[in-house]
């Protein structure tokens, strides 16, 4: 498969009268944005707004960010199975607007937390706050069932993304970004001697909130299954989890999968990169047990010598990371996990929700019970009473002065479980 | 595997209790959810469910509900241990946070969701 | 202004006598003795050491509470910005000592304590998540290393800036595991953690899996009835008026009581511990460890023999290094008076 992303740099979005990409500003046209979205008759209303790295906003509860894109070339613009007809992913070329990002609102519960903060301490721990965001309020009609609530908005963000994608349409990228990799016989004939490498990426599958899409499958349906890199890069994944706001994968970053792109990275030099296998986290311990064993059984059916898993959430998932964990360990795979820890404020309390020995590599991507203070805003986009949730958590988290204090847990991508963002932690 | 679809639900969830006949209900916390299950493995009963959730913000709700079964084998560690582990952490979590009462309504409705489709996935896995 | 430094020493560092002097009260001097004076030279025009604790460590760890009132006093009296005590090396009373003196004053007066110790005093379990505790070697040879480290490590604090990791400021990690931005996101410390294992390089986790210390249990007596079976307690069981002084919580030893002669604790025995609430134990201490069952299974013939003697220490607080050591030394005793099997009780 080959795939070129070829990115348009966004340095700056307004709200106008056209959707266009012009000298790296993108413009969206406002009205015409609404009212694509408000063709769902579910959607009662749109908000629309922006916000700029830098600037005193704080966008608040998000539910999802997506990156617009357009495909140019090759089979399935938009996200096959979900927004448009099926089709193959992972040939073809994407004009990506790159540095703007959909950010979606919608309190579909009222515990959502999901806090975007554009600057000063919190723009430290999102990735989301150097993005120039399109924020899309949706406020639905009244009376739908809460599956339906989520089902809308889902789809309107992906909506709106390929709606503002089709501005890059015809604009030239500045910079072209080639991913290309063929069978697994012809890449190990290129590359005898290079070990091989998976990456299993665990998706949260439980049900309402706490759910993942794989060309529009719920993952809770499926066994483990195995893509091309490509597939994922472009758009085969999308999210519906919008409890775990520090750690869930949001659409964006199954768009931009930091362990596929850094994995991509060494193919062909010090790895042979063998794809990625797609791993359910299962509520029923049964469940549990079957995904693992089948993630074990495809990683060494692929003769991998090493294995990356990244974990989404924290809780029951923390046993399906250590069992596959313990699986390969066993049967000689050489694993190194990513995942966020939950080591209490003082960072003294234990990081994981299960143990196991054989986990001797584990990358940490910050303990989402890490407290940080963050200043008040000067706007807040989305709703301020979902700030009353954040605030809700323990006493005296609200400061006189209209600080909050919160816990990294509900910051967008804060302790990204995939290694998307900077967080580590180190034992003083 | 035993074709037995006998389960029972633990849970506090008064949504919970309408809407299902195989309900153990407790009156109490979630914390109190956790006993009534550690109390129904360790008298042999298989844990069906995971007791936590999936992020940390699950571990606020004031609700949950758990699915167990009778299980005419002997107790197996394995659900002992995770009952256990659970409690441990629920409570080293909830030791200094409250419990978000405030949503309680949302995580009742959540939680009734969370269990559609833990018992959805116990049809498809344990048949 | 320099900041102010209050020191703490036992009696030898203190230059008032070996351990003939241990039993010593504490004594303020408004001067600076012993490690005093060279810490007071390193802290150049930043700061000044404005005087001496010194106390006998038999006295501190025999009578904790008041050598800890007048230390309290002076402390609030002279009111220092900061603590520095030992270090202690390896001496266990002396550290148990200098993390007594941390603990209290960080608790109740909110002054930061420097100390230093070897990895394995007894003390450091329980102040170093509290104090900053700078890794010594285990005897005073090490002094002219480990005073430059607490007086840069003093000077910092002082200063409000952060400490760097504990390799790098070389004090013994606090167990505080810290959220931190990298300058590589996490998926690319992950391939090269991959890399690294893929190419037997060394590698270093983010995130040590916490050790369990397991015992493979001993197999299974075959013959209960023919077996002498012994009573073993960490719950602080003791005979009334606690003869041997056995600690409350952070136990330095542990003792032996002959009960050949009894039906049951009760009566005679109380517990000392420090870390649950005693009514119920106190009510009936065979709850905490069951002579009274042993006893009656004895006449059933359901064992052998219980063993004559009781063991029993404090839990609360002991620190892994005393709970091997006392193992250890119970165990012998046991082995070679014959035992089969222990009751080890906890609570």
């Amino acid at each position: 498969m080959k795939l070129e992303l070829r990115r348009i740099h966004i340095k700056d979005i307004q709200l106008g009268n056209e959707t266009t990409v012009k000298n790296g500003v993108l413009t969206v046209n406002k009205e015409e944005l609404i009212s694509k979205l408000k063709e769902d008759e579910r959607i009662k209303d749109v908000k629309l707004d922006v916000a700029r790295p830098g600037e005193k906003v704080r966008i608040i509860p998000v539910k999802d960010v997506i990156e617009p894109r357009v495909k140019i070339e090759g089979e399935g613009n938009g996200f096959p199975g979900v927004s448009t007809k099926m089709a193959q992913l992972g040939d073809g070329k994407v004009n990506v607007l790159y540095g703007a990002a959909i950010v979606t609102v919608g309190d579909i519960v009222g515990f959502q937390e999901g806090v975007v903060d554009m600057w000063g301490e919190g723009a430290k721990w999102t990735p989301f706050s150097q993005t120039f965001n399109l924020v899309v309020d949706i406020i639905p009609v009244e009376g739908l069932a809460p599956h339906v609530h989520e089902t809308t908005v889902r789809l309107a963000g992906l909506k709106a993304a390929e709606f503002v994608g089709e501005a890059g349409r015809s604009v030239e990228p500045d910079e072209v970004l080639v991913y290309e990799m063929g069978s697994h016989a012809e890449e190990s004939k290129k590359y005898p001697d290079l070990p091989k490498v998976a990456y299993v990426e665990m998706l949260i599958s439980q049900g309402l909130l706490h759910d993942g899409y794989i060309y529009g499958v719920n993952s809770q349906l499926i066994l483990p299954t195995l893509l091309h890199p490509n597939e994922e890069l472009d758009g085969a994944v999308i999210s519906g989890n919008c409890v775990a706001a520090c750690d869930k994968i949001t659409t964006y970053q199954h768009q931009n999968n930091s362990a596929i792109l850094d994995l991509y990275a060494e193919h062909g030099k010090t790895i042979n990169f063998l794809g990625v296998i797609l791993t359910p986290e299962l509520t029923t311990l049964e469940g549990k047990f079957r995904t693992c064993d089948y993630t074990a059984k495809l990683c060494k059916s692929l003769g991998a010598d090493g294995v990356i898993i990244s974990e989404e959430g924290y809780g029951n998932p923390d046993s399906d990371l250590l069992m596959i964990c313990k699986r390969l360990e066993d049967s000689g795979i050489k694993t190194v996990l990513i995942t966020d820890e939950c080591s209490g404020w003082d960072g003294m309390s234990q990081p994981l929700a299960d143990t196991a020995k054989e986990a001797i590599a584990v990358v940490s991507t910050g303990n989402v019970s890490h407290v940080v203070t963050l200043p008040p805003a000067d706007r807040v986009i989305g709703n301020d009473k979902a700030i009353a949730t954040l605030a809700g958590g323990w006493e005296g988290c609200l400061e006189e002065d209209g600080s909050l204090k919160c816990e990294l847990n509900a910051v967008i991508g804060a302790t990204s479980e995939i290694g998307y963002h900077n967080c580590t932690v180190k034992l003083y | 595997m035993k074709n037995n679809m006998s389960y029972q639900i633990v849970t506090n969830n008064p949504n919970v209790k309408k809407d299902y006949k195989e309900v153990i209900f407790v009156e109490g916390s979630f914390e109190d959810v956790l006993f009534k299950v550690r109390d129904l493995v360790h008298t042999g009963f298989e844990l069906i469910n995971h007791p936590l959730g999936a992020s940390l913000r699950m571990f606020f709700s004031p609700y949950r509900s758990i699915i167990v079964r009778e299980n005419i084998d002997k107790t197996n560690n394995i659900y002992a241990e995770t009952i256990e582990n659970s409690i441990v952490n629920y409570q080293k979590h909830m030791s200094v946070r409250n419990v978000d009462v405030v949503n309680g309504e949302d995580y009742a409705l959540i939680d009734a969701e969370l269990l559609k489709s833990a018992l959805d996935e116990y049809e498809r896995v344990y048949n | 202004m320099k900041f102010k430094v209050l020191y703490y020493v036992n009696q030898f560092f203190g230059q008032i006598g070996g351990e003939e002097e241990a039993g010593m009260a504490p004594v303020f001097k408004k001067e600076n003795i012993g490690p005093a004076l060279g810490f007071n030279g390193l802290l150049g025009e930043e700061g000044e050491v404005v005087g001496t604790l010194i106390c006998g460590d038999n006295y501190f760890n025999e009578n904790k509470e008041e050598a800890l009132e007048y230390i309290m006093n002076v402390i609030k009296e002279s009111n220092p910005d900061i603590i520095v005590a030992g270090p202690a090396f390896n001496a266990g009373r002396y550290g148990m000592a200098c993390s007594g003196v941390a603990n209290a004053v960080i608790d109740e007066l909110n002054i930061p304590v420097v100390t230093g110790m070897y990895i394995e005093n007894p003390g450091l379990d329980s102040c170093r998540a509290k104090a900053i505790v700078v890794e010594t070697t285990d005897s005073a040879a090490g002094m002219r290393k480990a005073l430059p480290v607490m007086a840069n490590i003093v000077k910092k604090l002082m200063k409000n800036e952060e400490l760097g990791l504990p390799a790098e400021e070389g004090y013994i990690s606090q167990g505080k595991r810290l959220t931190v931005l990298s300058d590589k996101r996490g998926s690319r410390r992950a391939v090269d953690m991959l890399l690294a294992r893929l190419t037997d390089e060394p590698f270093e986790t983010e995130l040590p899996m916490p050790v369990f210390d397991k015992v493979d249990p001993a197999p299974a007596i075959k013959d209960l009835s023919k077996s002498t079976i012994a009573l073993v307690t960490s719950g602080g069981m003791v005979p009334h008026g606690n003869p041997d002084r056995i600690q409350s919580a952070s136990a330095q030893k542990w003792g032996k009581y002959d009960v050949s002669g009894r039906e049951a604790l009760t009566g005679e025995y109380c517990t000392i511990h420090g870390g649950f609430d005693p009514v119920y134990a106190n009510e009936i201490p065979d709850r905490v460890a069951p002579l009274d069952m042993l006893k009656e299974f004895q006449k059933e013939g359901v064992i052998g023999n219980v063993f004559e003697y009781f063991y029993t220490t404090t839990g609360t607080g002991t620190s892994v290094g005393n709970s091997i050591k006392f193992g250890t030394e119970i165990g012998k005793e046991l082995k070679e008076a014959g035992v089969d099997g222990v009751i080890l009780t906890s609570t």
